[in-house]
């Protein structure tokens, strides 16, 4: 067994990731579709705008928790990356590309999961037949995006274990969360400039899912009435180069990892 | 220290001292040491320095002063040195698996076939194991597993931290055997002293305070003594924070046999 499908196992029966990645993203889907649509005037298109707001809102927060959980791991494994690069055939660039694989599969699982929660809960509710535009898309939009996350988390985690110390872990560990929470849903209830959402690589994943989700260009504010929309070509674009420039930079902080007790990162 | 004349082999160590970043004290302090072509026991009390050191020499702690090399390469630059393997717990912490699935993945990162570890984990009666996580097992289990995997895949250089501990009785002995037989050099520590006996042909060194003392070989041991103060014919003078204390051939106050721990050995001295 390589690493990739050591990790791409250990993932995908990963009780946290699907207890809070999946369990608690489906508790939401239900509150979104059940409790916060009551009172709301959602008729006609309101109904799939509103439906593809939480969609791609859920999407961002089940691969933030999905990476924040993955890269959380590493500070348990720092002494054996650090060993293993040394005294076996792992390199930080082959650890790396299968992190991203496990992630790749990882997303897709999720994606899928999503999707078809999404699609199952709101039809439920509102009794309507829900059609992605793109299906395609949104899967290989939720693996890019999972790809984005790990890249992400692990840059964060790799700066804690080589720099900060783990005491630090628990805060900064969550920051792909807390960014997924702020970004996520100013873009539902407020137009942020337009330069800002092209240059987030929050927005620009929920712009791209939304637009695959629609079948329309993402508007600056999903919830408005703006007509301003977002181009995706500079969407995805923009993603891609977040995540080759984030993964660049875990390939050079894996190849200085410290070993760490994993006792320096109790908080009490 | 007296170890001139080894010449510099497969783990060469020279002026090494490390620290505790935490509290910036010693955790070794002046350490030489060469390995090469033979096999070598270092006896220390806990908390002496010696797990430590084999971190050190791993490049999983760095050094404040002193260099190390394996194989002739900077410790530091090593990559993908398979021939040197460890059983220190955590450099088998890579990805949360079964113990099957962690042994397939070490066996390949090692280039190896995880027939042959799971063949010494069945040959240990350990196949109880392989369903488990690794926090699932016993502490014995999880120090023989570490075992296991340091002596397969034909490594050249073994560095094994107590791995005696918490281990029973009839596995030390198949251990001691697997080991004696082993071919490839091996740094093995302990701090159980009545063991050494069964290691004949092997080099001995003592660690205290996170210094080395010797080198001895073990059929020196009946002849060993120690002794408070320093005695001109000391074979090795341990400085330590309560005095300086000798290693003498064939009298002295204390014999070092006759002691559990070195440790204990000093503070039974007058």
């Amino acid at each position: 067994m390589n690493v990739l499908r050591g990790y791409t196992k250990a993932m995908l029966t990963n009780r946290t990731i699907w207890s809070w990645g999946v369990g608690f993203m489906l508790f939401w889907l239900v509150v979104g579709a059940f409790i916060e649509s009551q009172g709301q005037d959602l008729s006609g298109s309101g109904v799939v705008v509103y439906t593809a707001a939480w969609y791609v809102v859920i999407v961002l927060f089940s691969l933030s928790m999905f990476a924040v959980a993955v890269a959380n791991s590493f500070t348990y494994g720092s002494a054996a990356l650090a060993y293993s690069f040394r005294f076996s055939k792992l390199s930080p660039a082959g650890f790396f590309g299968s992190v991203v694989g496990g992630s790749a599969v990882m997303g897709t699982v999720l994606s899928f999961v999503m999707l078809g929660s999404t699609v199952g809960i709101f039809g439920l509710r509102f009794d309507y037949r829900f059609v992605p535009a793109n299906v395609p898309a949104l899967v290989g939009i939720s693996v890019g995006a999972g790809v984005f996350y790990m890249a992400l988390a692990t840059v964060l985690m790799l700066v804690v274990i080589n720099y900060l110390g783990l005491k630090s872990s628990a805060f900064v560990g969550f920051a792909p969360l807390l960014l997924s929470y702020a970004f996520g849903l100013a873009q539902v209830y407020a137009q942020l400039p337009a330069w800002l959402l092209y240059a987030s690589p929050y927005n620009e994943i929920e712009s791209l899912l939304y637009q695959a989700f629609v079948g329309s260009p993402t508007p600056l504010q999903i919830s408005g009435s703006t007509s301003a929309v977002l181009a995706w070509p500079y969407l995805a674009a923009g993603l891609v180069v977040w995540t080759a420039l984030l993964s660049g930079i875990a390939a050079g902080l894996l190849r200085r990892i410290r070993a760490r007790q994993i006792e320096e990162g109790r908080q009490i | 220290m007296g170890w001139a004349g080894h010449g510099r082999g497969m783990l060469h160590v020279a002026h090494l001292s490390v620290e505790y970043p935490a509290t910036r004290t010693d955790a070794l302090r002046d350490v030489d040491l060469d390995l090469r072509d033979e096999k070598m026991v270092l006896v220390g009390a806990n908390g002496s320095g010696k797990t430590t050191l084999f971190k050190a020499l791993l490049g999983l702690v760095g050094a404040r002063t002193g260099r190390i090399e394996l194989f002739g390469e900077d410790v530091r630059s090593v990559r993908g040195m398979t021939q040197v393997a460890t059983n220190l717990p955590e450099v088998f912490r890579l990805v949360s698996l079964p113990v099957e699935d962690l042994v397939a993945v070490y066996a390949r990162l090692k280039g190896g076939s995880p027939a042959e570890p799971l063949e010494r984990l069945r040959a240990f009666d350990l196949t109880g194991v392989l369903p488990k996580r690794i926090f699932e097992l016993s502490m014995g289990q999880q120090k023989m597993l570490g075992n296991l995997l340091a002596v397969c895949f034909e490594p050249r250089l073994v560095l094994l931290d107590e791995p005696f501990d918490n281990v029973d009785f009839e596995r030390r002995r198949r251990l001691v055997r697997l080991l004696n037989e082993l071919p490839a050099e091996l740094l093995l520590s302990t701090h159980e002293l009545d063991l050494l006996a069964r290691f004949p042909g092997w080099r001995l060194a003592f660690m205290f305070e996170g210094r080395l003392f010797g080198p001895f070989r073990v059929e020196d041991l009946d002849r060993l003594y120690l002794s408070r103060g320093r005695a001109s014919d000391a074979r090795a003078v341990l400085e330590t924070r309560v005095g300086a204390f000798s290693v003498t051939l064939d009298r002295g106050e204390r014999p070092i046999k006759s002691a559990t721990s070195l440790g204990a050995l000093m503070e039974a001295l007058p």
